[in-house]
């Protein structure tokens, strides 16, 4: 182009003729068995598990720690079996699910009533947000002393307690769910001339499902730490009941197998609710709708 | 068309008209609002007044019901008894002393929980121990292990410390996991194209795309820690109660909020209880919406990651 433009230098053109024998290289090569085995996930996890057992055991036979300080597995287990058997951990259990139900189910009723009044007018929107911001904040537990007050050393104030841990953070949760359902979805509700209960019922519960289930979780884990914590305060007062009542009265008592055989349950329980029951409500719904890859 | 359908005869065609209009009468098409409604749409103005009528609501109902104060003091009561708290009493020790415990517990929880997430991102081994011990420990409520932190550490904050990182550490290393697992691969190559490696690219690359997640880890991990700690602070209390059968064996001031609480409770010092729950609610609004929402508008609004 230019009258100084610089001459390219082209490589002449060749063919390779001496390629050699060609290597004989593995292009694909199956895993080893090991290798396979440890793509198992779950094998894996499992083996991690054993480790972690095994690593417990080794260190309570070997360091000569004291046992009612800190038991071994082999008689934790044992204290697990024992309490299985003799009945006397599904009692315990029991107590503690049925007050958790019970405020569990009390606790969805006042927020739908509080929610549904929310949805229907200002004002209940204004008192509904006014609460849940003061109340959010209290942990349901500081409640318990005055909870003692008012209704006695009992089952009722632990109801009172878990009541309180689920309502706010369910109300909250669903609360702006709902403001966050799309105003397509409300006209077509609208057009189809649904009001009021209807309403809330067709449109904004399935609408804003994900994060009422949100709600319903924390809610619960809320709820299953506050009656826990709760039934420690009533333990450390003396009282009677659940499974947090069995790790504290089995502290106190330096049987410290039973406090760890108590704890297995309390996460047995804890994982069982979190995933068989929300886990297939979850699947159930919003992933079956499409709401949640 | 129209041509068409005239002279086809048998369909009926309407006769022209004009419509005459008449005067315009299309009425208010604008109107201001009225005082009232303006003001009733100011937001904070109704939710104070909600606000005042439950407080007018609550001082009512304990004057006219004649309730024991006992039981249930009067708003004017509890206000005099804060008041009294804060002044001559000790109630910003035990604030404090809560504050102390929890930011202590806080800040050791979340190294751990750094150690573990940074051990997951750099092998396998180190994620499936992470998710097993998580998926474990997470349903536990941390407070259940109390009678066991008592046993190994003592009455002391030693035991609540310990109790605090258990409900500080699970929360928070799995969220920040299952948050640095959804990074997407772009980011992750841009950081491999930069060479980035180890503790860098965690911190330039998976931090920031993975903030969200981080924060609601705090989040939970605060809001665990917080009823923690009160639960805690009541089975102190209890505990207290039952081996010394008297109360200020630990001394009012040495105490936290929740003790403050309980002890009042014992005392049968109702309008104080209710003054502490009023400290703690305050702590708690403090922190959620003075310190979580600041970083929340520093970082991931300011970012564009997350919507108002």
């Amino acid at each position: 182009m230019s009258e100084n433009a610089v001459e390219t230098y082209v490589r002449p053109e060749f063919e390779n003729k001496n390629l050699g024998k060609a290597l004989d290289v593995d292009v694909e090569r199956p895993l080893s068995l090991f290798e396979r085995i440890a793509n198992i996930n779950a094998v894996r996890k499992f083996s991690i598990l054993l480790g972690l057992l095994f690593a417990w055991e080794a260190y309570t036979q070997i360091s000569g720690v004291e046992p009612l300080l800190f038991p071994s597995f082999s008689a934790s287990s044992i204290a697990l079996w024992e309490t299985i058997l003799s009945g006397e951990m599904f009692t315990k259990i029991w107590v503690t699910i049925e007050i958790l139900l019970v405020g569990y189910a009390a606790g969805l009723a006042c927020a739908a009533i509080f929610l549904i009044w929310a949805v229907l007018t200002r004002v209940g929107s204004d008192v509904l947000a006014t609460l849940t911001s003061m109340f959010q904040p209290l942990p349901a537990i500081s409640l318990l002393p005055l909870a003692m007050l008012w209704f006695g050393l009992g089952a009722s104030s632990l109801v009172f307690v878990t009541i309180h841990s689920v309502l706010w953070a369910v109300a909250l949760s669903t609360h702006v769910g709902f403001m966050g359902v799309s105003e397509t979805l409300r006209m077509v509700g609208r057009n189809y001339g649904l009001r009021g209960i209807p309403y809330i019922f067709k449109i904004l519960v399935p609408a804003g499902f994900a994060s009422i289930l949100i709600g319903l979780k924390v809610g619960w884990a809320f709820a299953w730490r506050t009656l826990i914590g709760a039934e420690l305060v009533f333990g450390a007062l003396s009282g009677s009941g659940g499974l947090g009542w069995m790790v504290y009265e089995k502290g106190e008592n330096l049987e410290t197998t039973y406090v760890f055989a108590a704890l297995f349950m309390v996460i047995v329980i804890g994982l069982l609710v979190e995933n068989v029951i929300f886990r297939n409500i979850e699947l159930k719904t919003i992933n079956k709708w499409g709401m949640q890859r | 068309m129209s041509d068409q359908s005239v002279t086809s005869g048998s369909i009926h065609v309407r006769p022209e008209f004009v419509n005459e209009i008449g005067t315009a009468g299309t009425g208010e098409v604008e109107r201001r609002l009225s005082m009232f409604e303006r003001i009733s749409n100011i937001d904070p103005l109704r939710k104070f007044t909600i606000l005042i009528i439950m407080v007018v609501a609550w001082e009512m109902y304990a004057r006219i019901g004649e309730i024991n104060e006992l039981m249930f003091p009067t708003f004017s009561a509890t206000g005099a008894a804060l008041v009294d708290a804060l002044v001559n009493d000790s109630l910003m020790v035990n604030v404090w002393n809560s504050l102390k415990l929890l930011v202590t517990g806080y800040a050791i929880g979340i190294s751990i929980a750094a150690v573990l997430v940074v051990l997951a991102v750099g092998s396998r081994i180190g994620s499936d121990l992470l998710t097993t011990l998580t998926a474990m420990l997470n349903p536990l409520p941390a407070i259940a292990l109390l009678p066991m932190a008592m046993l190994w550490f003592g009455l002391g904050p030693g035991a609540i410390i310990f109790t605090l990182l258990h409900s500080i550490v699970w929360p928070v290393a799995l969220n920040t996991h299952s948050g640095f697992q959804g990074v997407s691969e772009t980011l992750r190559m841009v950081g491999g194209n930069y060479g980035l490696k180890g503790l860098r690219y965690i911190f330039k690359i998976l931090v920031p795309a993975a903030f969200p997640a981080i924060l609601t880890g705090l989040r939970i991990g605060w809001a665990y820690a917080w009823r923690t700690l009160i639960a805690a602070e009541l089975v102190f209390g209890g505990q207290v109660v039952d081996t010394s059968g008297q109360l200020g064996a630990e001394g009012s001031t040495s105490g936290g909020l929740g003790w403050i609480i309980f002890e009042n409770q014992m005392e049968n010092q109702t309008p104080y209880v209710f003054a502490g729950l009023f400290m703690v609610i305050l702590v708690g609004i403090t922190v959620e919406n003075g310190f979580f929402r600041n970083i929340e508008e520093r970082t991931v609004r300011k970012w564009g990651m997350q919507k108002s």
